[in-house]
């Protein structure tokens, strides 16, 4: 059942605080004229199906596939649409590689799209009503608006890291120093990545550690922005990607195991993690995805990364989480240049999340940039030859999780 | 964002020609209203105006939960024996927010915590006593519940936490 | 195409306003399809959930609602249209081989927002809202006044299939109570609330409470799990053009394109020798008519003339469709347990003879825009 999915081109629209030069559905199609364009035997025409998602909260139009099927070139073919919150990108790629494996009649290449258009709405709502519902539940059992207000101000997307934050920290004895050491990196790699938003190839630590703090122990230099911007990814049959491009991509594991909520519980209950930057969900997601790719020591068997770290503990914690390096010696790497443009292991050499943040479509930009590192096709391509890839994604009350691998030999086993 | 931040952003170029109108509009979320089931509260909320902790276990795996949860996600049932509580409890972990008082305008620093209760396993936000210093606080800091005066049958019962005075040598403090 | 075969099945019996919690509802319907199948919580591999961030008022709707669906440490994801497509999507899971059960669950609660006023946010903001002409009632009104004015059909054939599915929902026990009239007459609907010329009150479908959910899983394991599988042998999915001036709304060439291809894989030539049943999914009484001409069972314009009463010649909508209750993002899903139970046998009350292939469709969408429709078949 199933056969084996290849990735054959990626695309993305220019990334900025506010694209106000183009509607929504003008984004997108950007997006999939850039990944087209590296694929000119294809045209949109040669498309079977479409995959689409984004996170609706921010723009203040509900399910806006529907308005934006012309500028897809998806009239009168078929559409599904994938939304999860902040992994809304990574949800989408997956879903673009089962509508593909699934084997229907009829369908066989597919174009996943993610998107977003956050100058449009407001943020820190759109991220708020995440909690909405189950904080009106304490509101009632007795707790003033007052504090919930604290509540939310600390429990939003950059809340939930600093909580994170301070558990990584007391484990792995970080320093300040080790956070905007990881923020310098990818601002520099951005500067040299044409769709990113943020380019800084000056910045240096003591920058970092000017700006004042928003809260510990994360300062204003070292979040992400809120950016504009579309990607789009094709996937196609082993065959088809043959005759497209040189280098056929084939994803050989997905994950995306979904865990407890933090910080907040459902219902007015408490939350279930104790500790936030355990992730077992993401350990389980890794595990899933390594196991169905036939990888036992990622350490070794993976040439390139691609983690979403909007803020830079979080990209300490993953790397080790994921299977990447050992406990605790995520900061050393940083200090000795593993994780640079020509170490062994690059990570982020698009300039991550930290650099670029369309919530929905920062989870699909880290396969598709892993997947052009091992074409060879990347914007800042690393000189090593990238054999396996991993693009990975976190969102949700940081419970849901999911990870792609990639590589250019297929080891999926299909029965 | 910094000024330096802002500054960068603005390199996009953009394009030569007219910008876009823009239309106003908004997502009313106040006509929403929340539906939620209250009864497995009814016990908990009894007790805490009796100034008494207790929380909810599920028969299958043993975990206590405080706040009580309606359905335990492990084992898919609905969890149905009470057990008490200790007042005791620890900070999970912690964080510091900066919020502009609203009358002054000045920046109040103020730590924000996630306490898990001694025999339960999940955790929940609370604030600390005003007099302890956010500079004192640290994971697995032993503290104790602060009733309010005359309670209510509420949440708002458990005022803050304040400190434990423990004066055990065998106890081990760490400071991070 | 592989097979995949239905093991379990459960429906919320549905509310106008129900006084459930949003949880302890999702955790009734995945816990009841469990029992009925006997399963338990550690042989599901993957969750699909299906609801909507503007109909749940919270952002990630799925976030919260993880350990009541079954997925603590399950593979799980969310797809945002009707319930039927979040069927196809846990299908796709189980053919790529990677999972052994899926969960399907899709539902939401009405009583707690404003539908209609919610459903403007469907449309362009930048110029469709501003004017306001165009919002889900006005759509439907401009589907009806084309598809009679084209065809010549009037307005009292088009109040029988009101008719019929209100009597058809009063047999079937979990239907929407409001909706259980079996003593209506054409003369009743025709002098109900008018909506928007000529749409009336009572031909169109009622938002709200209730959830259902479903247990798919691959051929080799539906035959050991149950003694009654019921398999998907065809799927299709297609959406057409946005604005309501692009499309011909006496038809809809989303549903033919969408049939053409569920037909194509199921290998059927004749869909009206050949199935026994359909469940439709009709946001308003014409539209069974239009999406029945689509699905190739009668000429265009002719839908009237083909009776689809329970005994008639080919039954449509046995338990009231959706005019017998519409749970927003829950309602194709239902429409394919209604299938399933024909096929089963256990639609006691409303069953139709002899079931052994059934077709089952959603929408999404102004004016049914887009459509996926599932060939369901009994047997071993």
């Amino acid at each position: 059942m199933g056969r084996q999915v290849c990735i054959a081109s990626a695309g993305f629209s220019e990334h900025a605080s506010k694209r106000s030069d183009v509607s929504m559905p003008e984004l997108v199609s950007e997006a999939i004229e850039d990944c087209l364009k590296k694929v000119p035997s294809m045209s949109i025409n040669d498309i079977d199906a479409f995959v689409n998602g984004n996170m609706p909260a921010f723009e203040g139009v509900n399910i806006p596939e529907l308005w934006m099927t012309d500028w897809m070139g998806a009239r009168n073919k078929p559409l599904m649409r994938i939304t999860t919150g902040g992994t809304t990108g990574g949800s989408v790629a997956i879903g673009g590689y089962y509508t593909v494996a699934a084997e229907l009649p009829g369908i066989d290449t597919i174009l996943a799209i993610g998107f977003e258009q956050q100058s449009q709405g407001d943020t820190s709502t759109g991220l708020a009503s995440v909690a909405y519902g189950e904080i009106s539940v304490l509101n009632s059992l007795g707790i003033t608006y007052d504090q919930l207000t604290q509540l939310l101000s600390a429990g939003a997307a950059i809340g939930v890291a600093s909580y994170q934050a301070t558990n990584y920290m007391r484990r792995s004895k970080i320093t300040e120093e080790d956070l905007a050491r990881v923020v310098v990196q990818n601002r520099h790699n951005a500067a040299k990545t044409w769709w990113a938003h943020l380019k800084m190839p000056d910045l240096t630590i003591a920058d970092v550690l000017e700006t004042p703090y928003i809260s510990y122990p994360l300062r204003y230099g070292m979040v992400c922005p809120a950016s504009d911007g579309a990607c789009a990814m094709l996937f196609t049959t082993e065959q088809k990607a043959k005759d497209l491009c040189d280098i056929p991509v084939y994803v050989n594991g997905v994950g995306s195991v979904a865990n407890e909520t933090g910080v907040l519980g459902y219902n007015g209950s408490g939350a279930g993690q104790l500790d936030t930057s355990e992730q077992l969900g993401a350990m389980k997601s890794a595990e899933l995805a390594f196991g169905q790719a036939g990888i036992s020591f990622p350490r070794k068997e993976i040439d390139y990364a691609e983690v979403y770290s909007p803020f830079p503990n979080q990209e300490l914690m993953w790397i080790e989480r994921l299977g990447l390096f050992e406990e605790n010696t995520a900061s050393e790497m940083y200090e000795t240049g593993v994780t640079a443009l020509n170490g062994e292991l690059p990570i982020n050499c698009s300039g991550g999340v930290n650099s670029t943040n369309a919530i929905g479509a920062s989870a699909m930009e880290r396969p598709a940039v892993a997947a052009l590192q091992i074409m060879g096709k990347a914007s800042n391509q690393v000189p090593k030859t990238v054999h396996t890839a991993i693009g990975h994604g976190w969102g949700g009350v940081i419970n849901l999780i999911t990870m792609m691998v990639m590589s250019d030999k297929p080891t999926r086993k299909i029965n | 964002m910094s000024k330096r931040t802002l500054r960068k952003s603005m390199e996009y170029i953009k394009k030569d020609y007219v910008r876009t109108r823009t239309m106003p509009g908004s997502w009313y979320l106040s006509s929403y209203k929340y539906k939620f089931n209250i009864t497995h509260f009814k016990p908990f909320l009894d007790k805490l105006k009796e100034r008494k902790l207790v929380g909810l276990q599920c028969s299958s795996c043993n975990r206590v939960f405080f706040p009580p949860r309606i359905i335990c996600g492990k084992c898919m049932v609905k969890p149905d024996r009470w057990v008490d509580l200790r007042e005791t409890g620890r900070v999970a972990t912690f964080t510091i927010t900066y919020l502009k008082d609203p009358e002054t305008g000045e920046v109040v620093e103020r730590p924000i915590v996630l306490v898990q209760q001694d025999g339960s396993d999940t955790t929940f936000t609370a604030e600390l006593n005003p007099d302890i210093d956010y500079r004192d606080t640290y994971i697995g800091m032993p503290i104790k519940v602060h009733w309010v005066e005359s309670p209510t049958g509420g949440l708002m019962d458990i005022l803050f936490y304040d400190l434990v005075e423990d004066d055990s040598k065998d106890l081990e403090l760490r400071k991070d | 195409m592989q097979k995949v075969g239905i093991v379990g099945y459960y429906q919320v019996k549905l509310y106008s306003d129900a006084n459930y919690g949003r949880y302890e509802m999702i955790f009734e319907a995945v816990r009841g399809a469990l029992d009925k199948a006997g399963l338990k919580k550690k042989d599901i591999t993957t969750v699909i959930s299906c609801t909507n961030d503007y109909y749940d008022g919270r952002t990630i709707s799925n976030a919260f609602a993880v350990e009541s669906g079954g997925a603590y440490l399950a593979d799980e994801s969310k797809v945002e249209m009707d319930g039927a497509h979040a069927l196809l999507y846990g299908m796709m899971r189980i053919l790529s081989g990677n999972h052994k059960l899926a969960v399907i669950w899709a539902g939401s609660m009405a009583s707690c927002f404003p539908y209609h006023s919610t459903r403007l946010f469907e449309t362009d903001p930048t110029w469709e809202r501003p004017t306001a002409y165009v919002n889900d009632i006005s759509a439907l009104g401009f589907q009806m006044r084309a598809y009679m004015e084209k065809y010549g059909v009037n307005a009292e054939e088009i109040a029988e299939i009101a008719v019929k599915n209100r009597k058809n929902a009063s047999k079937n026990p979990l239907a929407l109570k409001e909706a259980q009239n079996p003593n209506l007459t054409v003369e009743d609907v025709l002098n109900s609330e008018i909506y928007a010329d000529p749409v009336r009150e009572l031909m169109v479908a009622q938002p709200c409470d209730g959830i259902a959910a479903l247990l798919l899983a691959p051929e080799k394991q539906a035959l050991k799990i149950t003694d009654k599988p019921v398999w998907i042998t065809g799927v299709g999915y297609n959406q057409e053009a946005y604005y309501l001036g692009d499309r011909n709304l006496a038809e809809s060439k989303s549903m033919e394109l969408a049939s053409k291809m569920a037909y194509k894989t199921a290998e059927i030539k004749d869909p009206l020798k050949e199935i026994d049943v359909a469940e439709i999914f009709e946001s308003a009484a014409h539209e069974e008519l239009i999406l029945k001409e689509a699905l190739g069972l009668t000429d265009k314009g002719k839908g009237p003339s083909l009776n689809s009463e329970i005994n008639g010649e080919f039954p449509i909508n046995p338990s009231g469709g959706a005019i017998g209750g519409n749970p927003p993002c829950g309602t194709g899903l239902i429409r394919i347990i209604e299938a399933t139970k024909q096929i089963r046998g256990e639609a006691n009350g409303y069953q139709v003879k002899d079931v052994n292939k059934a077709i089952a469709s959603g929408q999404i969408g102004m004016c049914a825009q887009n459509n996926i429709i599932y060939i369901l078949e009994g047997g071993n």
